[in-house]
């Protein structure tokens, strides 16, 4: 195909005027912030705070399929492969005992970050440049196939990976003294480090590279035309989403307690578009509201509704997408600029 | 000076009140357990036959008392066939619900993710009712269903007796299958018998040539099976080639609502199992019949999961009421050594929080199990140390 062609159009209803559009965000961004200060006044030490820390981690983890996805049109459908692919590296890191294994935790995340990036850079290397690349659903097949492939490999992976039962983490959550392992603790690592991916990514979605990324979305020849070299720039996207992802995604699991193959694998890849299609692709905060929603939901619909909560939640994406096509928070999406 | 004596005074009483609120409260207040149950995704099927079994038993014990005259309530999660769903729900169920024990789940995944939440990170009890590899040894971790040494050791001298000595081991590629088959392979031998071959493939496997091959090059006089998944498949690829007919067949894992998706092609394959609907004690015939006056007609508990939970109940009554209290570690140590008579024949907790138990073995004729034979009192053989 010529022209990308978003697979669901962010902004497709008349897009409000840009001042507009800021302030409303301001307002978003106000109210959400105000609610991570809430909660935990709200709901205190509890299993609660715990949730919803657990929830904002994959807020952030659905941030990184945004810049991607919503911002910059590649369609990933293998993004749990970074996510949950850090997160064995950092279980087989520190849980092995040979050679000058175990690692301690930072240690082991940083490598874990850096094989999702590097993971990333191949999967970049191999679809957008040369004699395949790839777009649009193309690229949605291999990604898609790089997270069904690594499941299978956790799987298979014997003593290594743990297989069907994955890997026990022996790890917490700690800095130094400091336990950040749950509830309250928990929390606060989840929602400094969601409130630092969210400003760090709204500055690069305005930026030069993310602008040239929001261009590629819209016309990626003509940026190619403009002299912009096309690939590297979807590449880099690629990596600095799949790294992000991967520490989020470490800290996830670690926190979980245990990665399992279903980590890596297509149906968390998918959960994940349905948070940021639910929130709004290409806002952000959008996918940021859709994840914590859509798991609050289903967390408290599961326990209510036995046996029928997933048509509830079922009925509730239709009626979602039916009536705000481009998300909850559609609104706020539309061409970027310096703030 | 007075002031501050009487605001003392006042505080002790109600710190005094409070104690004997709290006191008397424990012991009219409901027990309550919690369910982690897969009420969807592809284990369905077993995850509604553990909480309907689990169901039935606290209905009984709620309908002759309670336990020590305290009611059970309970609450059922659904924790989707998915191990971040089920650490989720069961830290819910101890952390935030409070409940005093906690039943499931089904996947050896989701059992390892579920200790790790209920027993390692809270201290609470958790029973785990289905049929699984063994090998799990915490101070307040129960495990009701069979393990592979019980399956395997009665059934092997069966086996033989019945096909010859010259078996091929074929499972799925994970941790049940890989441990049974390394308890087998000992038993297989003292009894003279010859593992010609061992196969393991995917949990869901598309091709089976491997198997078929396998087959075709050993010619073993049965094959030996735990693969869970997609056994159907797997036997039509043998069937096809011409290989199943003549092939003795022997498992330890298809229960009776498994039966149907694989009975044509299981015409004299034995099970072994703790429970099935062929069995027909007066306690076995009684649990059938009010399990299905309460789930419907149709309802089949199944295997070992099902019953299991239902077994756990009662034994864990007996052992709230022999403890006095619902305190893990006290409820753990009275545990031990508790015997009840069920549907299963009867089961002892044994030292290593595993069941010594009844293990029936059927064979698959027309289109269902016919009792074959009962072996009493099997071993779980595991050498847990608490």
């Amino acid at each position: 195909m010529a022209t990308e062609q978003p697979i669901l159009t962010p902004g497709a209803d008349a897009p409000p005027r840009r001042g507009l559009r800021l302030q409303s965000r301001r307002v978003v961004e106000l109210v959400g912030l105000g609610l991570l200060v809430v909660a935990p006044v709200v709901l205190g030490d509890s299993f609660a705070i715990d949730r919803l820390g657990r929830y904002l981690l994959l807020a952030a983890f659905a941030m990184t399929v945004d810049v991607v996805w919503g911002y910059g049109g590649m369609f990933t459908f293998g993004h749990a492969a970074f996510f949950g692919g850090a997160a064995y590296v950092v279980a087989i890191l520190t849980t092995q005992q040979n050679g000058v294994l175990p690692l301690p935790l930072w240690p082991a995340v940083a490598i874990g970050v850096v094989a999702a990036a590097a993971l990333a850079w191949a999967i970049g290397a191999f679809t957008f440049s040369g004699r395949f690349a790839l777009r649009g659903v193309e690229f949605a097949v291999v990604t898609l196939a790089v997270s069904f492939l690594l499941e299978r490999l956790m799987n298979a992976g014997g003593s290594v990976t743990g297989g069907q039962n994955g890997i026990l983490f022996d790890v917490r959550l700690e800095i130094g003294p400091l336990d950040l392992q749950r509830r309250l603790p928990f929390y606060m690592l989840a929602a400094v480090i969601l409130v630092a991916a969210y400003f760090g990514l709204r500055r690069f979605v305005t930026a030069r590279t993310g602008l040239v990324n929001l261009g590629i979305r819209e016309d990626e020849d003509r940026v190619a035309l403009l002299g912009y070299r096309v690939p590297a720039v979807k590449r880099g996207v690629l990596v600095l989403s799949a790294a992000l992802a991967g520490f989020v995604g470490s800290l996830y699991y670690v926190h979980e307690g245990i990665v399992s193959p279903a980590a890596v694998g297509v149906d968390a890849s998918t959960l994940v578009l349905l948070w940021v299609v639910l929130g709004g692709r290409g806002t952000l905060i959008g996918p940021v509201v859709g994840a914590v929603l859509l798991n609050m939901l289903t967390a408290s619909l599961s326990g209510m509704l036995l046996g029928t909560w997933l048509v509830v939640v079922g009925v509730v994406l239709v009626a979602v997408i039916l009536f705000f096509p481009s998300g909850l928070f559609g609104f706020l999406s539309g061409p970027e600029g310096r703030r | 000076m007075r002031l501050r004596r009487m605001v003392t005074m006042a505080v002790a009483l109600a710190v005094a009140l409070a104690a004997c609120g709290g006191g008397a409260a424990e012991e009219t207040d409901p027990i309550s357990i919690g369910i982690i149950a897969d009420l969807t995704g592809p284990f369905t099927t077993y995850g509604t036959s553990l909480d309907r079994s689990a169901r039935l038993a606290i209905n009984e014990v709620n309908e002759d008392g309670g336990i020590d005259g305290r009611q059970v309530e309970v609450i059922t999660e659904d924790i989707q066939t998915d191990v971040a769903a089920t650490v989720d729900k069961a830290r819910q169920l101890v952390e935030s619900d409070e409940v005093d024990l906690v039943m499931g789940p089904i996947g050896s995944d989701a059992n390892d993710a579920a200790a790790q939440a209920v027993v390692e990170d809270n201290g609470a009890l958790l029973f785990y009712t289905e049929t699984y590899e063994g090998g799990k040894c915490l101070p307040t971790y129960f495990s009701f269903g069979a393990v592979p040494a019980q399956q395997i050791r009665p059934f092997i001298p069966v086996l033989q007796e019945e096909f010859g000595p010259r078996v091929l081991l074929f499972g799925a590629d994970y941790v049940w299958p890989r441990r049974s088959f390394e308890i087998a392979k000992p038993i297989i031998e003292e009894n003279g018998g010859e593992v010609v071959g061992e196969i393991y493939l995917p949990l869901v496997a598309e091709d089976f040539t491997e198997l078929v091959s396998a087959v075709r090059d050993t010619q073993p006089d049965y094959m030996f099976s735990l693969y869970p998944a997609a056994f159907a498949p797997a036997l039509q690829a043998l069937d096809d080639a011409g290989l199943l007919e003549g092939l003795g067949q022997g498992n330890i894992f298809v229960g009776d609502p498994d039966l149907p998706g694989v009975i044509d092609l299981a015409q004299g394959m034995y099970t072994t199992l703790p429970y099935f609907t062929a069995i027909d004690t007066p306690e076995a015939t009684e649990f059938l019949e009010a399990f299905q006056a309460e789930f419907g007609e149709d309802a089949i508990p199944s295997g070992g999961e099902g019953v299991g939970a239902y077994v756990a109940v009662h034994l864990y009554r007996q052992a709230v009421e022999q403890a006095g209290t619902t305190e893990a570690e006290a409820v753990a140590e009275a545990m031990v050594g508790q015997t009840f008579d069920g549907p299963t024949g009867t089961v002892e907790v044994m030292p290593s929080h595993h069941l010594k138990q009844t293990i029936h073995m059927v064979r698959a004729e027309g289109d269902g199990y016919v009792l074959v034979d009962s072996f009493a009192d099997q071993d779980p053989e595991e050498d847990c140390e608490l």
